[in-house]
């Protein structure tokens, strides 16, 4: 089965704090497998173990209000842990381990957020 | 005695409302488009608040306007602290109007309620007929002093006692745009149809403003059965706010990410 699920403008990032860290001219994907899900406010959190040349390092992606979120179709068991996922981001400018979510991919082809975002 | 019932009932309305005609704005809603204040002035067009260099056009007169321009150098430089940030203070007036997430409007005889899930946050309007608190009686509140007049189906809304910038701690928005103690501000809110609230806000601000300001705000419907949750900013903070004013970015072990964090 095949399903996506869009956010509802870019209101729905917008939340508590500014974004300045975030580089929302660049678009960085990363692959790796769920630690956790922090379905909590005022962002959800997805920790995410990515694979650098044999080096493990985890990221920390942040997204939306989990109010909002859950409007849009996201569950607390949406990104599980231990799931093989691909997530585009607008990394933090500094080049730190982090970014704001743009859209995901799973290993069975599903897709959330603007994943088709360039 | 029937008559006498209607005549406390009749009594114990406000004036100008009657509870037969108040108009029905349940449900949950959400604001249509980003959180630029006035995005009928915003360069660029497409621009997002908090991005760097992105500005709107208030009639600010001089003063103001450099503060304006302090704020957006702030923003470029990443130290331009939203208040909302700390997790503890509302969003205040005119922001309640620009925010995301869900809106509910309770509607009562004696006051109107506008709930804001992102915050959370609650203005009370009141409609009850009383007026504003002689300048000696109040002070500066995030929300101020609100009270409604039902103009048809419109609530005429009239707000004063707001902080302001002064304790540089109520913004407008997050291009930085910030207004006096001063200001005053009358928003007509109503239902432009099934799916679409509208508010036209107008702020006069003898110290930031050279003439009114106006702005429209619209807000969709979303669907029936809508839940609106808790929003509990607190529970899981994870973008504090530096000594400096810098929004920072902690790891899931609690340690910032940013490599500058002054």
């Amino acid at each position: 089965m095949t399903f996506t699920f869009i956010l509802l403008g870019i209101g729905v990032l917008s939340a508590h704090h500014s974004g300045t860290m975030f580089d929302p001219t660049k678009v960085k994907e990363i692959s790796g497998t769920v630690k956790e899900f922090q379905w909590k406010n005022p962002h959800v959190w997805i920790q995410l173990y990515v694979q650098n040349g044999g080096r493990q390092e985890e990221w920390s992606i942040e997204g939306g209000s989990p109010n909002t979120l859950s409007r849009n179709g996201w569950r607390p068991s949406t990104f599980a842990p231990g799931a093989s996922v691909s997530i585009k981001v607008n990394p933090m400018k500094d080049g730190s381990a982090g970014g704001q979510f743009i859209g995901a991919k799973f290993a069975d082809g599903r897709t959330i957020g603007n994943w088709d975002r360039d | 005695m029937k008559c006498a019932s209607a005549l406390v009932v009749a009594l114990l309305l406000p004036v100008g409302a009657n509870a037969q005609t108040l108009p029905d704005w349940s449900g949950a809603w959400q604001m249509i488009g980003p959180t630029v204040f006035d995005m009928a002035t915003v360069e660029p067009k497409n621009g997002r608040a908090g991005d760097p260099g992105v500005r709107e056009h208030p009639p600010y007169t001089a003063e103001y306007e450099a503060i304006y321009a302090k704020n957006i150098d702030a923003i470029r430089t990443g130290t331009f602290p939203d208040p909302i940030s700390t997790c503890g203070v509302p969003h205040g007036m005119p922001r309640a109007f620009n925010v995301p997430d869900a809106y509910e409007f309770a509607v009562t005889p004696q006051q109107v309620w506008m709930i804001t899930e992102n915050g959370p946050g609650i203005v009370r309007i009141y409609t009850d007929g009383r007026q504003h608190p002689r300048a000696e009686d109040r002070w500066g509140t995030y929300t101020g002093d609100n009270l409604g007049r039902w103009d048809g189906d419109t609530l005429v809304i009239d707000s004063i006692s707001m902080k302001g910038w002064t304790e540089k701690d109520e913004i407008v928005d997050r291009t930085g745009i910030v207004l006096s103690p001063d200001a005053h501000v009358v928003t007509r809110l109503r239902r432009t149809d099934a799916n679409t609230m509208e508010a036209q806000i107008t702020v006069d601000d003898p110290k930031s403003l050279t003439k009114s300001w106006s702005v429209t705000k619209r807000y969709r419907h979303l669907p029936a059965g809508t839940r609106v949750y808790d929003y509990a900013c607190g529970e899981n903070n994870r973008n504090p706010i530096s000594e400096t004013g810098r929004t920072l970015t902690l790891g899931s072990d609690g340690k910032p990410l940013d490599k500058v964090t002054r």
